[in-house]
């Protein structure tokens, strides 16, 4: 078992096909999503994808372009994206919450009050 | 010494903030001038701030045309401020009162604070970091008002913007594993032309998109210019946009600079695109928010003609207009704002005779209207002319073209609100608005500003002089 998982070890590429899904799905929650807080749900998602792309590349490219240097910059790019999607969704949560006080609802295909 | 402007800011919100704890509800009057302190310090800083240095290993650093972003921030800041005052003062009329004014100009302040940050930003992460300080207090803004319509807006607002910053930020994952640096300026001799940069070029272009609400990416715009409270749609139709064009500069002319020119027809196909669909969609426009909001898409159209030359000229062309534009898209806003805070009403056939009922304030809105449809004298001509030059020079004549007809067509909505204003007869019991002293001084100096801008040739040429200065930085 060991032995293949060594030789069968994931590769970037393999990564970036998981990033992509991960975005991909995101994406597709978030525009089927009935539920304002499904939406907010798959958007998590998205950005993680992101993150995660950042970890991948600071791994596998970075340390070659910068001459063997150990650089951590991507990785520090991630902890930044977690810190910022947290911020995002705190607001959205609010937001939802008041709305939802107004409304009784936070169904996003019955936003329909603002029109000419 | 640099970063003096945004440090001001950023002291400015959080004294407000705690200051706001201990006042009565009446004392909290004293809050809006303590704000407009603070930006105007801001502003002396920002005077005595030289244009060129760097900050904290090369991540935050000055150059002559961030200068300029940062005074366009500080200006609409001062002036959003200003209109606001009417709506934040304890003795608002109740259903359309802000509430809370601490933590409302805390808010604009910080949201300000990443604006500023924003054009001095050099590297991916401070750039992702100042970009949603420019972005998140805004869903905040846009759902200041408890109520359905503002609740929709903030709603609308925040999926969208945070799917927009998902794209930005996959982006920016890519360009940086293109590259395996975080440095804007070593990206250019990393990049290749390759599908791969095409891919996070647009990536970006797609998020930056969202916030200067280039047509496809247009569509909360409307909504949300609605649905929020009249100061801060008018914060964000200017502010907002300036960031965007300042990442969009950022990303174009620094990182993909190499690349601008093969991609010039996109730029073009993509301007013709958003300022038609600007402009055809607002003839039929009945909400004097939504009319905004569309007249606003079509000058982000007018803007990006500046990207199609990728020297100094282009981007002292954009510069320049974007300034035009914050003032009189705020003198706009200004009668907007006060129309809306007395009579509650945003729909266009409100503001019929207006003319007899205030002259002064339907003056200053025509010519506001004028400025940003470029009727000569103004400014918004002047910056019009500059900008369709650049697309002459590039050889986009049929470009030219096409947004000269639709600076025409553009003409024809603006005169409806004028038409409703000057020949249509007030209706039965309306009353003169009455302006407070800060709104008319807000007024007062943004049109005056709208109309010098164009005759006084020092201001354009001072932004030719930085861009110059500027394109030399860049090193090319």
């Amino acid at each position: 078992m060991a032995d293949f998982l060594t030789a069968h070890a994931p590769t970037l590429t393999h990564w970036l096909v998981l990033t992509s899904a991960l975005f991909a799905i995101g994406l597709y929650g978030m525009l089927t999503r009935r539920n304002a807080v499904g939406v907010l749900m798959s958007l998590e998602l998205c950005l993680n994808a992101a993150a995660v792309n950042f970890v991948l590349f600071n791994r596998y490219l970075a340390p070659t372009a910068q001459g063997g240097a150990e650089r951590l910059d991507g990785a520090v790019m991630t902890i930044f994206v977690i810190a910022v999607a947290a911020a995002e969704v705190v607001v959205g949560m609010a937001i939802f919450v008041a709305m939802y006080a107004e409304r009784r609802t936070v169904d996003v295909t019955r936003l329909d009050a603002l029109k000419d | 010494m640099l970063m003096l402007p945004e440090l001001i800011i950023v002291a400015t919100g959080f004294i407000l903030l705690v200051l706001d704890l201990f006042l009565t509800e009446k004392q909290r009057d004293l809050l809006v001038p303590l704000a407009l302190a603070g930006i105007a310090a801001a502003l002396g800083a920002l005077w005595l701030t030289p244009d060129h240095g760097v900050l904290l290993g090369g991540r935050f650093a000055m150059d002559p045309l961030a200068w300029w972003f940062k005074l366009t921030f500080l200006i609409a800041a001062f002036v959003t401020v200003m209109l606001t005052s009417g709506l934040l003062e304890s003795a608002a009329p109740e259903p359309r009162k802000l509430h809370s004014p601490g933590e409302f100009l805390t808010i604009l302040l910080f949201n300000l604070t990443g604006m500023l940050l924003l054009a001095s930003t050099r590297d991916l992460i401070t750039l992702y970091v100042a970009l949603e300080l420019a972005t998140i207090p805004l869903f905040l803004l846009a759902a200041w008002r408890r109520d359905a319509l503002g609740g929709e807006a903030g709603l609308k607002y925040m999926v969208i913007g945070a799917l927009a910053s998902a794209l930005m930020l996959y982006g920016f994952g890519v360009l940086y594993g293109v590259t395996g640096t975080m440095r804007l300026d070593a990206m250019p001799a990393l990049l290749h032309a390759d599908r791969t940069t095409l891919y996070a070029a647009a990536l970006i272009v797609a998020g930056v998109g969202f916030k200067l609400t280039l047509v496809p990416f247009h569509m909360w715009a409307p909504e949300v210019y609605q649905g929020a409270p009249p100061p801060v749609t008018a914060w964000l139709s200017v502010a907002s946009k300036a960031a965007g064009l300042s990442v969009l500069m950022l990303v174009l002319f620094r990182v993909f600079r190499p690349f601008l020119h093969d991609v010039s027809f996109a730029i073009a196909v993509l301007a013709t695109v958003t300022m038609t669909i600007g402009n055809l969609v607002a003839i039929v426009q009945r909400n004097i928010l939504r009319f905004m909001a569309f007249s606003a898409i079509s000058q982000a159209g007018y803007l990006l003609l500046g990207f199609l030359a990728g020297g100094s000229v282009g981007a002292a062309a954009m510069v320049f207009y974007l300034l035009v534009y914050a003032v009189t898209n705020l003198s706009v806003f200004a009668v907007i704002i006060l129309h809306n805070q007395q009579t509650g009403s945003t729909e266009l056939t409100d503001y019929r005779g207006l003319s007899q009922l205030n002259p002064l304030l339907a003056l200053a809105l025509m010519f506001g209207l004028f400025g940003l449809g470029g009727i000569p004298p103004l400014a918004g001509f002047v910056g019009k002319f500059l900008l369709f030059s650049v697309a002459a020079q590039a050889g986009y004549h049929w470009l030219v073209g096409v947004a000269a007809v639709n600076s025409t067509v553009s003409l024809y909505y603006y005169l409806r609100l004028v038409r409703q204003m000057y020949i249509e007869a007030p209706a039965e019991g309306a009353v003169p608005l009455k302006p407070g002293w800060m709104l008319s001084a807000g007024l007062a100096v943004t049109t005056a500003a709208s109309m010098l801008l164009g005759v006084v040739p020092t201001v354009y040429e001072s932004v030719r002089a930085s861009a110059a200065a500027w394109l030399q930085s860049l090193g090319q």
